[in-house]
């Protein structure tokens, strides 16, 4: 986690800038802290706007870009110092980078309050709409009598403190995770799949009936498809295609290919369906994706396009456990993406992990610890893509 | 007469807290003389370690330190007093003491319905720490909301009733003024209370 720390004084001597130094580094386990000063920010003043010069915008980005806030205030005439009231006016003015923002205040005072009166003023100044930020509830650090507090190392010299400040820090990276949490904004729903694929790409092969069950046949002769001994071209050398069809037939995997506009053009066939991981038969080539699921699954193979096409994910992984132990099926969706990262379509693997998983331990030695839980590790569970949900052939 | 020293409590060239000191001044002439002091020329109080003031500083110190009252005007910003006035106060109480059992009255206008009331209730506060103590007037407020509004060309106050009603405390503080001022006897131990009050001796 990331946060800000603001020294709430402009003095040149101030221990309350030695408190957030202290803090910085005695507790750079939990956090890391960026400590910021005031003194060069001007007066706030309404009629001269100088939101954004430079002293203002560097703030107000380090506020923006922090995970939390800690303030560290003086006090002054039994409230926070103008120089901090000063910057606080500028951050509520014209720009708002406290808004929904985590703030944790401490202070330090000469006087045995520590600082609790500006403390309290400077929760309520927080929790004015103009600044709006979210201060962490309880939890006050007072360092009071501080001209005793720190050794000539500038370390904290009470344990109990110490042990305290630690405590209320904590508590603080939690706060902040929670509220982030709440803050985050909601997400928008990304834009539906058309699984009938209607909208022709420019390699749709046009004018055949995507359902039928000769669309190869058919769609081949529409565009003269090369076949046999003829060579092609490729990135990088030069196959004939009976070459091609020999590669991929002998990947150790049932690869699929579905293009953007979600039509299913290519498996390597090898096997007939009910040899395969995941069944597939020959008739199926050129169907939209519709066509391929059964009706309860559509749900979740929309999902799964959803999260390649918006990059969100640029692969889904599912484990489908009804082969039985002897096996660990993945059915893998992996993104393909162009040069310039447009979304292409996916390329389904359909591969069982356990001979690779047998022999990686056959030839390192190691043993395997634990029980085999079924269910786990398929990170798509929780959105229904399960057993059985994979392209199958239907009926 | 009674002298008083109307505060501005902003550094901001338009304001409604001024404009109501200003009718103030004119309003009750026959009454007292008020003197409008800005704080806009005030640098922001930086705690320097050698305690050297700026003369403009001293100049309005002399001014609070010789009048029979000082009428405070505050706008409010995020629920608090304005830093420009706050500055002011931190100058007003470093190894100077010029409010100590100097009557005050605080009145506040604002652009919203709650008239400056939450930044009332922070000067009060303010006011009365250690090395500022002074006398507020206590159970009043005057709070001007809506303060955009509440003016015509000739700068008068357009409600009737709360006009009325700044009267009222307005002679309310004259009497307070004359109270605090009977009360001298304490007068001189409290301002070296206050001298001899430190933070840093605590
Ligand atoms: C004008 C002025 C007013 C002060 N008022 C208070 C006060 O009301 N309460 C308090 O605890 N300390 C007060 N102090 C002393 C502070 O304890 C001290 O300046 C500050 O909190 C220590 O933090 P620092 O070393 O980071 O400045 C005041 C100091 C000055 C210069
Ligand atoms: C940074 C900033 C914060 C403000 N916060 C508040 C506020 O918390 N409450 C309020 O009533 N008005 C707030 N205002 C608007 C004030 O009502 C208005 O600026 C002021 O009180 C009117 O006084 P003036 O005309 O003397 O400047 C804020 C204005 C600024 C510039």
């Amino acid at each position: 986690m990331k946060f800000v720390g603001i020294v709430g004084s402009n003095a040149e001597k101030s221990y309350n800038r030695k408190l957030l130094h202290f803090i910085k580094t005695k507790y750079q386990d939990l956090f890391e802290l960026e400590i910021v000063e005031i003194k060069d920010i001007p007066m706030f003043n309404q009629s001269n706007d100088q939101t954004h010069s430079e002293p203002i915008q560097k703030i107000n980005k380090a506020i923006l870009d922090a995970d939390g806030v800690i303030i560290a205030t003086p006090e002054h005439n039994h409230t926070i110092p103008s120089g901090l009231k000063s910057v606080l006016e500028w951050l509520s003015f014209n720009i708002h980078p406290f808004d929904g923002k985590p703030v944790m205040i401490v202070g330090a005072s000469y006087f045995n309050q520590g600082s609790s009166r500006a403390q309290l003023h400077l929760r309520q100044i927080l929790d004015a709409p103009g600044v709006n930020a979210i201060v962490m509830p309880g939890n006050e650090f007072l360092l009071g009598k501080v001209k005793e507090a720190f050794d000539s190392n500038d370390q904290l010299k009470d344990a109990n403190t110490v042990k305290f400040l630690g405590s209320v820090l904590e508590k603080f990276t939690k706060f902040v995770s929670l509220v982030n949490r709440l803050e985050a904004p909601k997400e928008e729903p990304l834009p539906k799949e058309d699984l009938h694929a209607t909208n022709a790409i420019d390699t749709t092969i046009a004018d055949v009936d995507m359902a039928a069950e000769d669309w190869v046949e058919q769609a081949a002769k529409k565009v003269n498809a090369v076949e046999g001994n003829t060579y092609v071209k490729l990135n990088r050398g030069i196959l004939t295609v009976d070459q091609i069809n020999t590669f991929l037939a002998s990947m150790p995997m049932e690869l699929t290919f579905a293009d953007e506009n979600n039509q299913f053009l290519y498996y390597n066939y090898t096997k007939e369906a009910a040899d395969m991981l995941a069944d597939r038969v020959p008739g199926q080539v050129g169907n939209p994706l519709v066509l391929c699921h059964p009706e309860r699954s559509l749900g979740s193979v929309e999902w799964v396009i959803q999260q390649l096409r918006s990059g969100k994910q640029d692969a889904v992984r599912v484990n489908v456990p009804t082969h039985g132990p002897d096996k660990f099926v993945v059915h893998n969706y992996q993104a393909m993406r162009d040069e310039e990262g447009n979304y292409k379509g996916i390329n389904e693997y359909i591969l069982d992990f356990k001979p690779i998983v047998d022999w990686y331990l056959k030839q390192t030695g190691l043993k395997l610890e634990g029980e085999i839980d079924a269910g786990s590790g398929a990170s798509a569970k929780d959105h229904g893509v399960d057993a059985g949900s994979g392209a199958t052939a239907k009926g | 007469m009674n002298h008083f020293i109307g505060l501005v409590g902003t550094n901001s060239d338009k304001s409604t807290n001024r404009q109501l000191l200003q009718f103030m001044k004119q309003h009750f002439s026959e009454k007292a003389t008020i003197e409008i002091v800005e704080i806009k020329d005030l640098p922001l109080f930086n705690k320097p370690e050698d305690k050297t003031l700026p003369p403009l500083v001293k100049e309005v110190a002399d001014k609070i330190e010789q009048a029979d009252g000082v009428i405070i005007s505050t706008p409010e910003y995020d629920h608090a007093v304005p830093a420009s006035l706050m500055s002011a106060l931190n100058w007003l109480s470093y190894g100077i003491y010029p409010f100590v059992d100097k009557p005050v009255m605080i009145t506040g206008a604002s652009y919203g319905t709650l008239g400056s009331s939450r930044a009332q209730a922070h000067l009060r506060h303010m006011l009365d720490s250690p090395e500022l103590k002074a006398r507020i007037m206590p159970s009043s407020e005057f709070l001007l909301n809506h303060s955009l509004q509440s003016f015509d060309e000739e700068n008068n106050l357009k409600d009737l009733e709360k006009t009325e009603e700044l009267s009222n405390l307005f002679d309310d503080f004259l009497v307070f003024v004359n109270i605090v001022n009977q009360l001298v006897h304490a007068h001189g131990s409290n301002k070296k209370a206050a001298a001899n009050f430190s933070w840093e001796n605590q």
